[in-house]
């Protein structure tokens, strides 16, 4: 926009915050990854999951196991190293394409402590055990209070600037970060919505299958809207500035925005394929996945086509280097996941490492690599110094790039070795052929152990990044940019009711209607929906070829108008919530059944859930029979919606690192579930050795005697059945004294049938809640 | 460079930098890829054909119909398979048939049947299993009557179901090996 002549101001951009939150990025991405290091060495080493050996004797410490640690993991590498990331990108970027100081000193300031505060208590909650028990949703409630508040600040603190900036227009990089802050409150908000039971506990209001709707709602489109499009923008504004070239191309920017942020929603049920969620979540977890490949590309193609004419600068640039793989990552994962969400290719991949490696492809390659990209461009202009090392940042680079490989690789072939060989029948077609699930994980522990070594080269190299960014910054000198801008004087050119009241929404909500009426309708609503899409697509094509142009110039003045695009946003990202969610939550009850109802739990056997849960066995097992014949041949009759109503979380899960517990209940006897929480591994193991015999051939499990050792909180039971009562479990209305004698009375029966084989535990010991648990998982009743 | 009288060929002409800028940042306004845009109206357009044919076509009753066949196919198979073995005197005739017996101990050491019973059989201190060698049986010790304890399980014993986990032949292997392990029985 050329305008005349007009007054210009003197700005000074706040970089204090860029650099407060870049060093708390870099100090917590070593701090994730080292964990991640840890837990994937546990899988491999059973002495150092939940304890140490040392002398010969395994030292038991129940703040350090994969099911406690690795949510810990997956916590700090999105919030804590991503966010981090994602906040230092965005404040200098904005500040930068808005032209505008950030709005308020005191709110950054506040955002990053209190962020920084969030992460601590996190790492302490975490390995205690305090845990909601659902995947990257973990914290507790108050910490949920207090991420909330954050992220209101935070966009607070975005949409003051954008309001007081002085380009009249966003730059894609800011409509990417438009749609960030408002999904992810959103998808927050929705998935973290509990009833305390206590100051640290809390259950979820969903439960069942609306629970795991939620999650997988909340959980993929976390990936989209917390790993995915804040990269984005940040791609959008540093690989233009460091290859020192023109985006490839506008329009495409335009469509694969849209396009993205519409269709993402829609694919969350694509990890809940075969399982018993219901068949129409299911087509349309996997077709919108599908669709989300091109828009995704999309974003590839602008960001690899802009340092289209630089790569001979490859050679000697880190930051270019990082770049083009970050990008290219991108391009993989998001051609895997489409794949992965096919209803066939995930039988096979689901609860394998395959997930494992697409998700560290796409956090390693492309969170990883664009972090690094950024922060080795941002280090010498924040703090005015080069980079101490050129060569260590180039020697970064292909450590990192061997360690994505080895784990990306290792993961591919473990996940589907595994996944070939828990679905093998045997000849004649009547068993399995792996029947003891150990075998197939004795065949993946050498894979896995490449993996933890890829992870560690990985990790090596990031070291390196923290150690040349701390020599870069040490001493040296803190700038803060200051700019001669002219100061923006005209007011937005298009009101709020322009914004929507246009053309090309008007068409898109027609059409988006009409489908959504033929597609999830029937009879009249079926057809009208059917020919009201069709007769809507052809009179907005005839449209747009007579008068296009306007279309674009709508377009233009829609991005001198935030709060209109602000609003446009959300209501793209909505929809497919909404139409996946509302009717699974309000559907009658007895609808989501399939024929059996779960039996509602004793006060012993929920203290036992809650341990299961504290204890993060989610991680590992699943509890959930897919529809497919080899997992109703390992494990029993598949799972029913009914089965899982009153489970508050669901306990889906998303891995089976162990085998599936969904009608564990009576399969085993009381006693090989006392000596299997001893020592897993004196019980559970397969007959033939490893093919590396110091990679051990029995269960990776680690052992729990301290669930022998400490007492159930018998106090806490009545206010937790309360508030399960309020979110419709019928539990009879007990009094406290009448919980206090029914736990009782259970676990003496447990310790007296333990007592008769010789086996002594304490009957107000955890493990004879955990076994109560477990031995009641699969009961449930036949209704109609 | 091109004929300039071709004026609409893309190649570096056609593509218009536009003429704004954020922060020094210009952007060029290149056509979609045409196989860009077909892997997007193509994925659409699947899309589409999915949803008619698999949800409003088949109503979405065709995952539970195949499964069913499936383990329908599947207890016939092993009914038949199981009607050939289930008698006593053939188990133990199969019982004394070396290279039976041999795989019925494979299957026995690589099934956790170890874990609890012992590797000789004779379960132990502390072990969850029973002493599978005495002439005490609690389920029964007839040839078939072992053989259905494997199957079926005994869930007050904390005995795991085999059916499905195992084959009926692998089931039958593991009985004859048991039986072949008895020890004499006292006069």
């Amino acid at each position: 926009m050329q305008t005349s002549p007009s007054p210009t101001i003197s700005i000074t951009y706040n970089d204090r915050v860029v650099r407060q939150f870049m060093l708390a990025a870099i100090l917590w991405g070593v701090v994730a990854m080292t964990f991640g290091a840890i837990v994937a060495f546990m899988l491999n080493f059973w002495q150092i999951n939940g304890g140490i050996y040392l002398f010969g004797k395994q030292w038991s410490i129940e703040w350090i196991t994969f099911g406690r640690l690795r949510p810990l993991h997956t916590n700090a590498a999105i919030f804590a190293f991503v966010g981090n990331m994602m906040f230092a990108g965005i404040y200098h970027s904005t500040q930068r394409l808005v032209r505008a100081r950030l709005a308020s000193d005191w709110l950054s300031s506040i955002h990053f402590w209190g962020w920084q505060a969030i992460i601590v208590a996190a790492a302490i909650t975490l390995p205690l055990g305090l845990s909601r028990g659902k995947e990257y949703a973990e914290l507790i409630w108050p910490l949920n209070v207090a991420v909330t508040v954050i992220w209101v600040i935070f966009a607070i603190n975005f949409f003051w600037t954008l309001a007081r900036r002085n380009e009249p227009t966003l730059y894609v990089a800011i409509w990417f970060y438009i749609a960030t802050i408002i999904t992810v409150a959103l998808l927050y908000v929705v998935n973290h919505l509990s009833l305390p039971t206590s100051l640290l506990h809390s259950y979820p209001v969903f439960g069942g299958v609306q629970d795991a709707l939620v999650q997988w709602w909340y959980g993929h489109n976390a990936v989209a809207f917390f790993l995915t499009t804040p990269i984005l923008g940040i791609m959008y504004y540093y690989v233009p500035k460091a290859v020192n070239r023109p985006v490839y191309s506008y329009r495409l920017s335009v469509i694969h925005f849209w396009s993205l942020v519409f269709i993402y929603i829609w694919a969350g049920p694509h990890h809940l394929l075969n399982t018993a969620l219901p068949p129409w979540l299911q087509y349309l977890g996997m077709t919108f996945s599908l669709m989300l490949w091109a828009p995704s590309w999309g974003g590839m193609l602008n960001g690899l086509l802009t340092m289209k004419g630089a790569w001979d600068r490859m050679r000697e640039d880190p930051i270019m280097k990082f770049f083009a793989v970050g990008i290219t990552a991108y391009g993989m994962a998001t051609f895997e996941g489409p794949l992965l969400a096919i209803k066939s290719v995930n039988a096979l991949g689901h609860y394998t490492d395959w997930i494992i490696g697409h998700v560290h492809g796409g956090t390693l390659g492309w969170n990883g690599f664009m972090a690094a990209g950024m922060f080795y461009w941002l280090a010498p202009r924040l703090w005015n110094r080069p980079l101490y090392s050129r060569s260590l940042a180039n020697f970064h680079f292909w450590i990192g790039l061997v360690g994505i490989l080895l784990y990306v690789l290792a993961m591919w072939v473990s996940g589907i070795t595994q996944g070939l060989m828990l679905n093998a029948l045997n000849d004649s077609g009547t068993s399995l052929a792996y029947s003891n699930f150990l075998e197939t994980l004795n065949a993946i522990r050498p894979l896995m152990f490449f993996r933890a070594i890829g992870g560690t080269l990985y990790l090596i190299g990031f070291i390196l990044l923290a150690y040349n960014i701390y020599r870069t910054v040490t001493g040296a000198e803190t700038v803060s940019t200051t700019v001669e801008v002219p100061r923006r004087t005209e007011p937005d050119q298009q009101g709020f009711k322009g914004s929507l009241l246009n053309p090309p929404v008007i068409y898109t909500s027609l059409i988006i209607i009409f489908a959504c009426m033929w597609m999830l309708g029937g009879g009249f609503f079926l057809l009208t929906g059917l020919f009201g899409t069709i007769f809507t697509v052809l009179l907005a094509i005839l449209h747009f070829q007579a008068g296009g142009r306007r279309w674009s110039q709508w377009y233009e003045k829609l991005l001198a108008n935030s709060l209109g695009f602000t609003v446009l946003t959300f209501a793209s990202v909505a929809i497919g919530g909404a139409i996946q969610i509302i009717p699974t939550v309000m559907v009658n009850r007895a609808a989501n059944l399939e024929g059996r109802i779960q039996r509602v739990l004793t006060p012993l056997e929920l203290a036992g859930r809650d341990i299961y849960i504290a204890e993060g066995c989610y991680n590992c097992h699943s509890q959930m029979i897919r529809m497919l014949k080899p997992d109703v041949m390992r494990y029993g009759d598949y799972s029913r919606l009914g089965e899982s109503i009153y489970d508050y979380p669901f306990q889906w899960g998303s891995r089976r690192i162990g085998p599936d517990l969904a009608r564990e209940g009576g399969f085993r006897s009381n006693d090989w579930h006392f000596d299997h929480f001893m020592d897993p591994r004196a019980i559970s193991s397969a007959g033939s050795a490893a093919a590396l015999p110091w990679m051990g051939h029995g269960s990776n499990m680690p052992a729990y005697p301290w669930l022998a050792r400490k007492k159930i909180d018998v106090d806490a039971l009545p206010s937790k059945i309360r508030t399960l009562r309020t979110l419709g479990v019928p539990f009879p209305d007990w009094t406290e004294d009448e919980i206090r004698a029914q736990v009782e009375a259970q676990a003496l029966e447990i310790a007296r049938d333990l007592q008769s084989k010789d086996r002594f535990l304490e009957p107000n010991s955890q493990m004879t809640a955990v076994i109560a648990y477990l031995q009641q998982l699969g009961l449930n009743e036949e209704v109609r | 460079m091109d004929d300039p009288s071709i004026k609409r060929e893309p190649k570096d002409k056609g593509v218009t930098l536009l003429e704004h800028s954020y922060d020094g940042i210009q952007e060029f306004d290149q056509k979609l890829p045409n196989w860009w845009l077909f892997t997007l109206y193509g994925a659409i357009l699947f899309s589409i054909a999915y949803w008619l044919v698999v949800h409003q076509v088949l109503q979405g009753t065709r995952d539970t119909l195949l499964l069913e066949n499936e383990l329908a196919q599947v207890e016939a198979r092993r009914i038949e398979e199981t009607v050939k073995l289930l008698d006593d005197a053939n188990l133990l005739e199969l019982s004394r048939n070396p290279e039976f017996v041999a795989a019925g101990s494979q299957v026995f050491m690589t099934n956790q049947c170890a874990t609890c019973h012992g590797a000789d059989l004779r379960s132990g201190p502390g072990m969850v299993g029973v002493n599978l060698v005495d002439s005490e049986w609690k389920h029964g010790g007839n040839p078939i009557s072992i053989f259905n304890t494997i199957t079926q399980g005994v869930a007050s014993a904390g005995m795991p179901r085999h059916e499905g986990i195992l084959s009926p032949t692998a089931i039958a292997q593991v009985t004859a090996y048991v039986l072949s392990m008895q020890e004499p029985t006292q006069p």
